[in-house]
């Protein structure tokens, strides 16, 4: 799931990681029956979502949120999250990942990058980790992402992540209706959907000037 | 009159010696220099003049000690080598000797982060100790670092600061030791306020036969009030201001603090004249001048030697 | 190793307005390993430059690679098939691998994404700290393997200075004394007595003497 750079080279280092994410997450899917989710696969290809002014007004009610969930959320076996997935259309998607430690911010960062107007993880209660400390380092790997995405003028609020409860754990289904709810009162990316000038829209013009603070 | 350090004759005549400090303003204005220099005439055996302390902008060292010789004082320059490289510390040594300038007293100085120029590349090309060793092989032997020889010898009574309350005690007569074996011949120590540490210090100090070797100037420094105590024990680095200091001052109204600041400076005073080893008092009233005679009267330290010429 | 942290975004987006093609490059050496310019932190970067250009309606293309090392020229000259389709390098490797970069590439520009920092090691997961100056003249053996020159704010050979306090520097609580540290290893040794002979002034002239440094080894040359 990681995307690579576009050619020659990748780092030994980043080889490694996406070698162990492949494996482990294909011997679950192995069970799963179901392929390695990709970015790609993901992408709408629903023309509306690529529609132009006309249909502006049943777009800005159409929201995609990307959920990664930990596979130890109750009931987020395949069948369920396909039943999910067919109830809420492309309005979701959703990324079971073998822990929630697993999570890297690119994955984040390319959701909302090409199909997303949000990215939430749901991870396991504080203290119940299978791997101990996955879920903690999930949270701080989201803060990160959303201080990222702040820097260029995006709502922190498009990123987060949702422990489940210790004493009551919620099922998927739950948790993904609440991060919607939450996640539906942002207004659409504007990373994807620019604020329309017309066709062929002109660039503004640069005054970039270097701001370098000085003491 | 041969220009000659007042401070070296009173001590080697067996006096006990007073000095203070002079801070030279944030400018160019001479007067400023002149001004404190009246309220210290007679009042002290020699006047510190401080160089850039906290790091902060201030006229040089070195032009402020020649404007309080010209007032007819004995100054004593202080060097910090926190802004000079080794060949500027050396040529700043000849120029303060060329000027009568005739003691000199060899700091670390307060890193650069502390002031108002926290921008600055800290030099640090010496330490102390081995700017005190560099002073004393020119006095001494008249060459510079790396052995050439100067044309003529600076002359110059050669003074470092040493701080008995900071980490590690343990460490901290070794480090005077140091200092002395330099070539340190006085030695002016931070303000004191836990007479009971000083005392411990200077104890090991007499241990190690230091206090044979140098004369020690104890530091003092008047609080103004409960709030200027409590600054200084928290913020000011390498500073041991016990709770007693602090209590003492809270139980008095605000307008007798300082009353009460000047007491506790006189009394410390006098403690230190009963301490073997100690020579002297280093006065520094910082921006406090005009109370340096008080003190000094207070602590019967009036009038200051008559200097038998050589 | 060296480490390096990445520049505000609004400085790096400054520096490369006026490009249209961009490659941004990564290094898995020095940078990676404090998470500023390795793999994951390009990838980072360049998707989150391409989310702002989308937001402001910027046609830009931004591509990322990662070498194992910037600051290599048969890591660098990998490059070469490729670097004609860009006009600018936003580069995530440390100065050293910048300028190697832009040495072999010299027609294009190649922009530093990062602030290069200190020689230093990874005390712990996720904390680096300074310990080499590169003096080129290394004492570690008098001080009982502390560098007073690196790790003590004053660069004092006979400290503590005295600001000292509780172990800590006078310029920072979170910063360890340096001549506490050498102190408390040479006490350890039982060499303490060594901190008592006067330590001489440094030579620095092998740190500055000949202007930038080069190291040439003949046995090593084709």
């Amino acid at each position: 799931m990681l995307i690579l750079d576009n050619g020659v080279c990748p780092s030994q280092q980043g080889k490694a990681l996406f070698l162990s994410l492949k494996t482990r997450a294909s011997v679950r899917a192995r069970f799963q029956n179901r392929e390695l989710p990709s970015m790609e696969s993901r992408m709408s290809s629903d023309p509306k979502e690529q529609a132009g002014p006309k249909t502006r007004a049943a777009r800005e009610k159409k929201r995609t949120l990307a959920l990664f969930y930990c596979q130890n959320t109750p009931e987020s076996d395949e069948a369920h999250r396909q039943a999910l997935e067919k109830r809420y259309a492309s309005t979701l998607k959703l990324f079971p990942i073998a822990c929630s430690g697993r999570l890297d911010p690119l994955h984040l960062l390319k959701a909302l990058e090409e199909f997303a107007d949000a990215a939430y993880v749901v991870a396991c209660p504080e203290g119940a980790c299978r791997y101990f400390e996955g879920n903690l380092r999930a949270r701080k790997r989201v803060e990160r992402t959303a201080e990222t995405i702040s820097q260029i003028g995006l709502e922190k609020e498009r990123v987060g992540l949702i422990a489940n409860s210790k004493e009551n754990p919620k099922p998927l289904a739950t948790l993904a209706e609440e991060i919607l709810d939450r996640t539906g009162l942002l207004r659409p990316s504007p990373v994807l959907h620019r604020p329309k000038r017309g066709r062929g829209t002109k660039e503004k013009k640069d005054d970039h000037s270097r701001k370098k603070t000085h003491g | 009159m041969k220009d000659e350090s007042r401070l070296k004759r009173v001590l080697d005549q067996g006096g006990f010696a007073v000095t203070a400090e002079c801070g030279p303003p944030k400018g160019a204005d001479k007067d400023t220099v002149l001004r404190k220099a009246e309220l210290l005439r007679g009042v002290v055996d020699a006047v510190n003049v401080t160089d850039n302390q906290t790091a902060i902008v201030r006229m040089s060292s070195l032009a402020a000690c020649t404007l309080l010789k010209s007032a007819g004082l004995d100054p004593v320059l202080q060097v910090a080598v926190r802004d000079r490289n080794r060949i500027a510390l050396q040529s700043d040594i000849l120029g303060a000797s060329a000027l009568g300038v005739r003691n000199i007293l060899c700091l670390s100085g307060d890193h650069q982060s502390f002031g108002n120029q926290p921008q600055a590349v800290g030099v640090f090309d010496l330490d102390s100790i081995q700017f005190v060793q560099v002073v004393r092989t020119m006095r001494d032997k008249g060459t510079i670092l790396g052995g050439e020889s100067l044309t003529k010898a600076p002359e110059l009574f050669i003074g470092a600061a040493a701080n008995p309350f900071g980490d590690p005690f343990s460490f901290r007569v070794t480090r005077l030791a140091k200092k002395v074996a330099a070539g340190a011949e006085f030695i002016q120590t931070q303000c004191i306020y836990n007479l009971d540490r000083f005392e411990k210090w200077m104890a090991m100090a007499r241990d190690k036969g230091l206090t044979e070797k140098t004369y020690i100037l104890g530091g003092v420094t008047p609080l103004k009030s409960a709030g200027m105590a409590k600054y200084m024990k928290k913020k000011v680095a390498g500073m041991d201001v016990p709770d007693e200091v602090i209590k003492r001052l809270e139980g008095v109204p605000a307008n007798q603090q300082a009353e009460e600041g000047l007491r506790i400076c006189v009394e410390t005073i006098q403690r230190l004249k009963e301490i073997p080893g100690v020579r002297g008092v280093h006065i520094m009233a910082i921006e406090w001048e005009e109370k340096v005679r008080e003190i000094v009267e207070s602590a019967g330290l009036m009038p200051r030697p008559v200097v038998s010429k050589q | 190793m060296i480490t390096a942290e990445r520049k505000p975004m609004d400085e790096i987006r400054a520096m490369i307005a006026p490009y249209k093609k961009l490659l941004v490059l990564g290094c898995g050496s020095c940078v990676a390993e404090c998470a500023a310019g390795g793999e994951k932190e390009t990838g980072m970067l360049a998707s989150t430059l391409r989310m702002a250009n989308k937001m402001e309606g910027k046609e830009v293309l931004i591509q990322e690679k990662t070498l194992d090392r910037q600051c290599v020229k048969d890591f660098v000259i990998l490059l070469d098939d490729v670097i004609d389709r860009y006009d600018a390098v936003l580069s995530l490797g440390c100065g050293a691998g910048v300028q190697a970069v832009a040495e072999m590439f010299s027609e294009i520009p190649v922009l530093p994404a990062l602030n290069t920092e200190f020689l230093g090691e990874t005390r712990d997961q996720g904390l680096w700290v300074e310990n080499c100056l590169g003096c080129g003249d290394c004492m570690l053996d008098d001080f009982g393997g502390v560098c007073p020159l690196a790790r003590c704010s004053k660069q004092l050979l006979n400290g503590p200075c005295g600001g000292s306090k509780d172990g800590k520097c006078e310029i920072n609580p979170e910063v360890p004394c340096a001549w506490q540290a050498i102190i408390d290893r040479l006490d350890r040794f039982g060499s303490l007595d060594r901190l008592e002979r006067i330590y001489p002034p440094k030579d620095w002239s092998r740190k500055q003497g000949g202007g930038p440094r080069r190291i040439r080894r003949e046995d090593q040359q084709r």
